[in-house]
């Protein structure tokens, strides 16, 4: 073992509060900290999910309290999966940011890479730990640098959508808190193994009540229908990066929470068609909201709201294919989604109002931007031969096996909504006319924007020709999160053995 | 190494550095680009034999590819068409922009039509055919004319299509545990009533699409007539026959397993009866040389769905022979628009006259091409469409019959408006300056033209190949007496029937030739179109004898009724009515955080309300 999964979280937490006393040595070092310590969680964080991937998960134990009473980290296949693509992202997006705007002043700086560095740590504590207060510690962690972010451009429409978001936030942080007060008070105990184990003894009553609150409440972070609302202008009026940040990791993060909650937390049946409804409707809204939308990062944020909805389609399915399928969605939107929001926000960089309809002939002038927006656009409505092709087709595969016909009906015909819409981007950026007066001024990309897209539009392609690279992996997470029994097992024999 | 790999790898590291190439030098990009698509050809022709197949797993699917003799047919067609009108293309598209972007889209297109005749398996045919749709997408939009009607048209229709085939691959897959072709046709008997009905007709959305099909063809005219006229050749003459590739498979190799294949295959036939009149009808109305064979790219298609819904071996042998016939005579004469279009700047019959002394080998080539088009022997077309009439006579489709009649006969319309518009007609000294065109473009259209000529008076060349792809689809075997199907062909054999027409047809070019020589001989004067002083009349510089302008609209009148219903508003309609949908559901995103409270709070409490209905406590 290379090293303990509590430094995935305890690292950047420490180098957040260090940063503002190391830039009063050198400005520099704000920026280049951030980067070594997101590059270090991604090293580490790969290198243990390879070694999960062999020798079985990592329970961690915190401060030497066992599993049913102390807080503890799980690094399964599962979450070292989503941990090891939240860190990657956050080190792409550090990479993309590094010269991010080189006018803006030290200030704004310093706080745009810690708040950047926390959301990364927030969400792969999210995702790691066992114990469920303290994943809303997490949730709360990310939730109020998300705040801090999508304000970043201080403005009356950035302080309006942080509000939005600060507003749902809130409402999301308070029926979290009823739902664990209420299952603490029934069960008492917070460890999630140890609640999965004993819901069964649970009062139905209590249980449903629990359970909806915390369908409200991680529902806000991770997108569904109708909780949404905020998402779009958060994506909008955030900086560009953490766009992509907010498509790749936080939302990941939420799903992971809900999906945890319903697979692994509670017995109750009806909860996974429930998340293939509301991922449907969820899917349908936003895909369709999206073909009528005018400013081009707010088209993105639907785009990725509908692709959240898909996730849970694909997790409602219930079988192990179906899970295998909404991993690798996760994944290949991880990678196409902050693509799409790196070139795009390129793209539109020299306007105002950051519409569509000013893109007009930008692909002669930003031909490298250009290329990686359309190679992403091709890639996440799922053209072969790019990576979203795969996790279509086992999406679709999945639902056949369970003969669910009409669902992958819906799948296919707002896959066709969503091809409409980036396509008539696509055509813009390259088939139309630049014209002087309402084209954006094109904005050359630095050099390691460039290196950012490059990494993201080389594992596109790899994917895409090469799915197999990654279906190994993919697989053994499914297993991971389909077998409850055995995550149970796993904690809680941390906490006898320590006993003994 | 396999050959077949090589031959993709080839073809994709050569749309690669084409790409690249065309950003520092012409002609290395030019000599990137023919070589591309020479060399695969070649490699397939020598090195690669029928029934060969290589075996890999993919995402945990196993996928095989490898080449039939029914595919072999499509392989001629998709190949001989790309390498000549690669080569036309090179001149054709000279001076334009973004050319090593053209060049390897139209690598890309070829290869994904070659993988569509190697898969073996659906996923890597399904790979392929979106390959082959964003490709061809790419090249539609390519000229930025109409870019979110036409092109967005052309793509929504080839998305519904494939996901519709897409929707038929996973039911398969779940039905039959395996992703191979083989095996669904061998599964198929075994299914359900509805599944034997749902997955052809799934299946037949997707191949319609592409093979311009009534009433999924209103894409073909807009996307035919913008694409640059080098790739349409390839577009109308190749790709469209993917689509007929395809659904010979659905309908041969699955439906006719079944008692009910019976009414897919009358309904198909309709299908394609109605749309070889209504392209017919629609293509004489144009004025637009490109809309024109575009509409009777839709028409010629009709009748190969004619054939293949009729599906008798001489209905199959017709409208394979005239697969390739199209590919052949379509390809020509939308180089000879490309070339007209590239000389003159515009492609319309009303601006356009006179042509015949100024571009003679275009007009040779597209004589050629439109006597085998509309099915004047001695040329192709001729035999394809004679066999076609028998077949239907011989399957008691009288009805048929007399509707695909009427079509190709109302395509002599076109045909005349074509030669006449372009070529013949008074000389305008607009186009006193118009040259023919290039040695690079002329010669393909030369050859193609020669070749559809062979065909016509040595069909047997083709015919073989064809009856053996028949075979491998499992018509019985004809132990190579296939011309017996026909009495079109006589005891000599396959190919010296026409023979005597042939001697006559040359007795009269030779003796045509010897009589315009000795006429040369003589001292003659030569004069413009417009000297007809002999005929008592002087007619000023600017006057206009000729006409080019409202064509046959006496006929036009009297088939009105006919084309008064079009299918293409309602889908205008359609998505008018959807974007109107999706802007109301838009309006559920208020801006408002107090109203996304509120809707969080109606959430919960919804959830609360049904909480026995949801989850079952």
């Amino acid at each position: 073992m290379v090293g303990s999964p509590v430094l995935l979280i305890a690292i950047p937490l420490l180098a957040a509060f260090l940063i503002p006393l190391l830039g009063m040595i050198w400005k520099e070092l704000v920026r280049i900290i951030p980067g070594l310590v997101l590059a270090y969680m991604m090293i580490l964080s790969a290198s243990l999910l390879y070694y999960v991937l062999e020798n079985g998960p990592i329970i961690e134990v915190l401060a030497g309290w066992r599993p049913p009473i102390g807080i503890n980290l799980v690094f399964s296949p599962f979450t070292g999966f989503l941990a090891t693509i939240m860190t990657f992202l956050g080190f792409i997006v550090w990479l993309y940011s590094y010269r991010f705007k080189r006018n803006v002043e030290f200030e704004p700086s310093k706080k745009y890479f810690i708040f950047l560095m926390m959301l990364v740590a927030g969400s792969v504590g999210i995702v790691l730990t066992g114990d469920i207060f303290n994943q809303f510690v997490f949730i709360e962690i990310v939730g109020i640098s998300a705040y801090a972010l999508t304000a970043f451009y201080t403005g009356r429409n950035a302080a309006e959508a942080s509000f939005k978001y600060l507003l749902m936030g809130s409402l999301s942080a308070s029926a979290l808190l009823i739902a664990i007060a209420i299952i603490y008070s029934q069960l008492g105990t917070l460890n999630m193994a140890d609640i999965a184990d004993n819901i069964h003894l649970m009062d139905p009553r209590f249980k449903v009540i629990a359970m909806i609150l915390f369908i409200v409440g991680l529902g806000i972070e991770a997108e569904i229908f109708p909780l949404n609302g905020w998402a779009p202008d958060a994506y909008t009026e955030a900086p560009g990066p953490i766009g992509a940040a907010f498509a790749g990791i936080v939302v990941k993060a939420g799903v992971y929470a809900m999906v945890r909650m319903v697979f692994t937390l509670f017995d109750v049946s009806g909860a996974v068609d429930f998340l293939l409804i509301i991922g449907l409707i969820t899917l349908i809204i936003a895909e369709t909201t999206a073909l009528r939308q005018e400013q081009l990062k707010r088209m993105l944020a639907y785009s990725s709201i509908g692709q959240m909805g898909l996730v849970f389609v694909a997790f409602g399915i219930g079988t192990t294919e179906g899970i295998f399928a909404a991993l690798f969605l996760m994944l290949n939107h991880a990678i196409i989604k902050p693509l799409l929001f790196f070139s795009g926000s390129y793209l539109v960089f020299n306007s105002k109002d950051k519409k569509i309809s000013e893109m007009n002939g930008l692909g002669k002038y930003m031909p490298m931007t250009a290329a990686f927006f359309a190679l992403g656009s091709f890639a996440i409505v799922g053209l072969p031969p790019f990576a979203g092709f795969w996790s279509k087709l086992s999406i679709l595969t999945a639902a056949a096996n369970e003969g669910m016909l009409l669902i992958i009906a819906l799948i296919l015909m707002v896959s066709v909504v969503e091809i409409v819409y980036y396509f008539r981007v696509v055509n813009r950026i390259y088939f139309f006319k630049f014209d002087k007066v309402t084209s954006v001024v094109p904005h050359k990309p630095r050099i390691n924007a460039v290196i950012a897209m490059a990494v993201l539009g080389i594992l596109i392609l790899v994917i895409g020709f090469y799915p197999d690279a990654v279906t190994g992996v993919l697989h053994q997470a499914s297993d991971d999160l389909q077998n409850t029994q055995q995550y149970i097992n796993n904690v809680l024999s941390v906490g006898q053995t320590l006993t003994n | 190494m396999e050959m077949i790999y090589l031959i993709f790898i080839i073809f994709l590291g050569g749309a690669v550095a084409t790409y690249l190439l065309g950003k520092i030098n012409g002609v290395l990009r030019d000599i990137t680009f023919l070589a591309t698509l020479i060399v695969p050809a070649v490699l397939f022709y020598t090195q690669v034999s029928i029934g060969q197949t290589v075996d890999f797993s993919m995402s945990g699917m196993n996928l095989q590819w490898g080449i039939t003799d029914f595919g072999y047919i499509f392989a001629y067609i998709v190949l001989g068409l790309g390498v000549l009108a690669g080569i036309y293309a090179v001149a054709a598209m000279k001076g334009k922009e973004n050319l090593g972007f053209f060049y390897s889209n139209y690598i890309l297109s070829i290869m994904a039509m070659m993988g569509i005749l190697f898969s073996r398996d659906l996923v890597s045919f399904f790979i392929f055919w979106e390959i082959m749709t964003w490709s061809s997408y790419l090249m539609v939009v390519f000229s930025g004319k109409d870019v979110q009607k036409v092109g967005i048209k052309y793509f929504i229709f080839s998305a519904v299509g494939a996901y519709a085939m897409l929707m038929a691959i996973v039911t398969t897959y779940s039905l039959t545990g395996s992703m191979m072709i083989d095996s669904l046709v061998t599964a198929y008997p075994g299914f359900d009533f509805s599944m034997q009905l749902l997955i052809p007709i799934l299946l037949l959305i997707g191949f319609g699409v592409k093979s311009a099909m009534m009433p999924l063809h209103v894409w073909a005219s807009g996307s035919y007539s913008h694409a640059p006229m080098a790739y349409t050749a390839v577009f109308s003459g190749a790709l469209s026959k993917m689509g007929i590739y395809g659904m010979i498979i659905v309908i041969v190799s699955l439906v006719s397993q079944i008692p009910e294949g019976h009414w897919f295959r009358e309904v198909i036939a309709w299908l394609g009866g109605i749309t070889a009149v209504g392209g017919t009808l629609w293509a004489v109305a144009q004025d637009d040389a490109k809309k024109l064979l575009a509409y009777s790219s839709v028409a010629q298609l009709g009748y190969i769905i004619v054939g293949v819904g009729v599906g008798t071996p001489l209905a199959m042998l017709a409208a394979l022979f005239m697969a390739v016939m199209h590919g052949l005579f379509k390809g020509t004469l939308f180089m000879a628009v490309g070339a007209i279009e590239k000389q003159t700047g515009t492609t319309n019959f009303t601006e356009v006259t006179g042509l015949i002394r100024k571009m003679p080998l275009t007009f040779l080539a597209s004589l050629m091409s439109i006597i085998a088009l509309a099915g004047i022997p001695p040329l192709g077309g001729f035999i394809g469409k004679w066999m076609l009439y028998e077949s239907l006579v011989g399957s008691d489709h009288y009805m048929l019959v007399i509707v695909v009649f009427f079509s190709s006969t109302a395509a002599f319309l076109y045909c005349y408006k074509f030669l006449f518009g372009f070529f013949l007609g008074q000389e305008e000294p607009e186009w006193a300056h118009v040259k023919e065109a290039p040695a690079m473009m002329v010669v393909p259209m030369i050859i193609m033209a020669i070749g559809s000529f062979i065909l016509g008076v040595f069909p047997g060349l083709i015919l073989n190949p064809i009856d053996a792809g028949l075979q491998e689809l499992g018509y019985a075997s004809t132990q190579g007496r296939y011309w017996e199907m026909s009495m079109l062909f006589n005891e000599w054999g396959d190919k010296v029937v026409l023979q005597p027409i042939l001697y006559t047809i040359i007795a009269v070019f030779v003796f045509f030739f010897v009589f315009v020589v000795a006429k040369n001989f003589k001292k003659t004067r030569y004069v413009s179109t417009k000297d007809i002083s002999s005929s008592g009349e002087i007619p000023k510089a600017h006057e206009n004898l000729t006409f080019s302008r409202g064509f046959f609209q006496p006929f036009l009148r009297a088939v009105e009724p006919l084309m008064k219903h079009q299918i293409d508003p309602l889908y205008t309609g359609f998505g008018r009515g959807m974007e109107a949908i999706f802007d109301f559901v838009r309006r559920i995103y208020t801006g408002n955080g107090q109203t996304y409270a509120l809707y969080a709070i109606i959430f919960a409490v919804l959830l609360l309300i049904f909480k026995n209905q949801l989850f079952g406590l």
